[in-house]
């Protein structure tokens, strides 16, 4: 049994003045305490952390019974397991006899955990199996199971997309993520096969407050400042074929195409029209005559699945998704999940794989890899300049008097900001974040059934 | 020139691509890569860095002849926001072995460690460097550069924007 948790009593003095909507003067403002300040760190973790669905890992990187992988997630130390049932667990990581770290690799697979300490032994679906003793505990001592792995109180998934909630009493998986589910379909649905976490991992810090990175991650008004040294490099790439007008085109016709959508919960996307072209299925020249065939394959049974409409928002739209409080999407020139694991007011560690269809040809992945890191990544040639972004923004909070971030771009005058929608380079998506973070905050929203 | 260089040939074509490197002379280092060259530097969580490859595996860095240039660029831009202000670094080649011949060029490794300073903070890329180095009419080229950090992430050193 989980203790129960306590919840530390709500300064609403405090809180009431940390997100301030005001439709009249068109204003939307986050007080910057809220991305610096220890007390509120301490009450998200209560609050945000201990209440939201939280990403976990993706079922396909536990491909055989056994596999596992070490994760933290909000701030507790998991194993995420295939059990020898084909079931996916998740347990705490943490001895129940006397607290050693049961799993101290990586990843791997395993029939049973034998815990270094005293030899206490656990099996893939965390039952005790043996305490390594032929004398001294009386017989049955673990007849309630309680000194089997801890397993977390909720472990839901959509389309393999693994979450975990710390809070019993939690709505369902379904219900929190509400239009995001949308989201992941129209990425999911890229395949008749399945999306799968291909190889190898990028994991890496940013001083920076996580709320940052959600912020940035669906930031379209960005992206021409932050990403001209890459919009650059495509030029040179582009520069001589049939594509090479494109960028420019792209850029100026960027606010007019796509939106940022509030999907409810907190959650948004930004669907917008960049000029890279995308593994499915939007080919360009830069990718090479040979993939053309199989891209535009792939577009037209889109369209045999789906209808034209469907077909083009799957494959022609960048979506950069983020699902409150701290996961992204984004399937852009490739597809990124990247989960955010806050650390401190200032500080975050990211965890990033790539996301590709099962049945895609060889030279595709390679191509899809490619565009992965020439962006991506903490070595890419866009994502670094992000981050320098969240840094300098960290450190200049810190460091001034200055109160509050102006977030009205595209402010709308009323509804629930939750899921409005607006120009792809709006910062509404933003308000609707801030909007369920504000009322998970004051405990409005309980995010309980 | 033979075409299997010696250690000495090899180190010296070696210190001066760290010279070119430390002194931001980025154009001049990607004129040292071949037209089909890979500069490649594999993810620190890879379980086979050395067999891995970019076509199926998330990398950190795989670029051809264009993204090196690409990257050389980028570099000297004040746009590229990451670099700016331009880190201070410094690279140590050391323990070069002569491993074979590979594309009729000779097949080395050699330890590294690069040193950045962004501002106030220090960091360390440490690890192993495997190359190909040919010789192209009498000009020695790099045709292959891989990367093995050794590391498990990149939590320490936050992101990977210099070249190593
Ligand atoms: S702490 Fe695990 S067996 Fe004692
Ligand atoms: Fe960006």
């Amino acid at each position: 049994m989980r203790r129960g948790m306590k919840i530390m009593p709500l300064d609403n003095s405090l809180q009431a003045a940390l997100v301030q909507a005001n439709a009249e003067k068109g204003s939307f403002r986050v007080n910057r305490a809220a991305y610096k300040s220890r007390e509120v760190f301490e009450r998200e973790k209560k609050l945000i952390f201990e209440k939201c669905w939280l990403y976990l890992g993706h079922g396909t990187e536990l491909k055989k019974k056994g596999d596992f992988a070490s994760r933290r997630v909000g701030g507790r130390d998991i194993i995420f397991i295939r059990d020898r049932n084909d079931q996916v667990a998740a347990f705490y990581n943490s001895c129940t006899h006397r607290g050693a770290k049961i799993c101290r690799e990586h990843n791997g697979n395993a029939r049973t955990f034998a815990c270094p300490y005293h030899g206490w032994v656990f099996n893939s679906e965390g039952k005790l199996v043996s305490q390594n003793a032929s004398s001294g505990y009386v017989e049955n001592l673990n007849a309630d199971g309680h000194l089997d792995l801890l397993p977390v109180p909720r472990l839901e998934h959509y389309r393999d997309f693994y979450f975990l909630n710390y809070n019993q009493k939690a709505i369902s998986l379904h219900d929190y993520l509400a239009g995001a589910r949308d989201a992941i379909d129209a990425i999911c649905d890229q395949t008749e096969d399945k999306q799968i976490i291909l190889a190898g991992e990028h994991s890496y810090s940013v001083r920076a407050n996580y709320k940052f990175m959600a912020e940035n991650s669906y930031d379209g008004y960005h992206l021409l400042p932050v990403h001209a040294s890459f919009f650059d490099h495509l030029r040179d790439q582009y520069a001589g074929t049939s594509a090479a007008h494109v960028v420019d085109e792209t850029i100026a016709s960027y606010n007019t195409r796509g939106a940022v959508r509030g999907l409810g919960m907190g959650h948004a996307v930004l669907d917008s029209y960049v000029p890279t072209g995308r593994p499915v299925a939007q080919w360009l020249p830069s990718m090479g005559a040979a993939l053309k065939p199989e891209i535009e394959a792939k577009y037209a049974r889109l369209v045999e699945r789906f209808g034209k409409e469907r077909a083009d928002y799957i494959a022609e739209t960048q979506k950069n998704l983020v699902i409150f409080p701290n996961l992204v999407i984004n399937d852009i020139l490739s597809t990124t999940v990247r989960y955010v694991e806050p650390e401190g007011p200032d500080m975050m560690r990211i965890t990033a794989w790539a996301l590709g269809p099962n049945d895609e040809s060889p030279a595709l992945r390679a191509m899809r890899l490619d565009n992965f890191v020439s962006f991506l990544g903490p070595a890419g040639f866009g994502s670094p300049d992000d981050i320098e972004m969240l840094e300098i923004c960290q450190t200049a909070l810190e460091h001034t008097p200055i109160e509050w971030n102006e977030i009205s771009k595209g402010m709308a005058p009323g509804g629930d900001r939750r899921t409005i929608a607006g120009a792809p380079d709006d910062e509404i998506q933003m308000q609707a974040y801030w909007t369920q973070w504000d009322l998970i905050m004051r405990g409005i929203e309980t995010l309980e059934t | 020139m033979p075409s299997i260089l010696t250690r000495t040939e090899a180190e010296d074509f070696l210190f001066h691509e760290a010279e070119l490197l430390d002194d931001w002379r980025m154009p001049e280092w990607a004129a040292l890569y071949t037209e089909g060259a890979l500069y490649e530097v594999t993810s620190p969580a890879s379980p086979d860095p050395v067999a891995s490859n970019a076509a199926n595996s998330l990398f950190l860095i795989s670029d051809h002849i264009d993204r090196i240039r690409g990257r050389a660029n980028r570099l000297m831009k004040k746009s590229a926001h990451a670099e700016f202000p331009r880190s201070k670094t410094r690279h140590l080649v050391t323990n070069v072995r002569i491993v074979g011949e590979e594309d009729g060029g000779t097949r080395l490794r050699a330890n590294i460690a690069v040193y950045r300073t962004k501002e106030d903070t220090s960091t360390v890329f440490m690890g192993e460097a495997w190359y190909t180095i040919v010789n192209e009419g009498g000009t020695l080229k790099i045709h292959r550069k891989r990367i093995i950090l050794d590391l498990n992430s990149l939590y320490n050193q936050g992101r990977l924007t210099i070249i190593l």
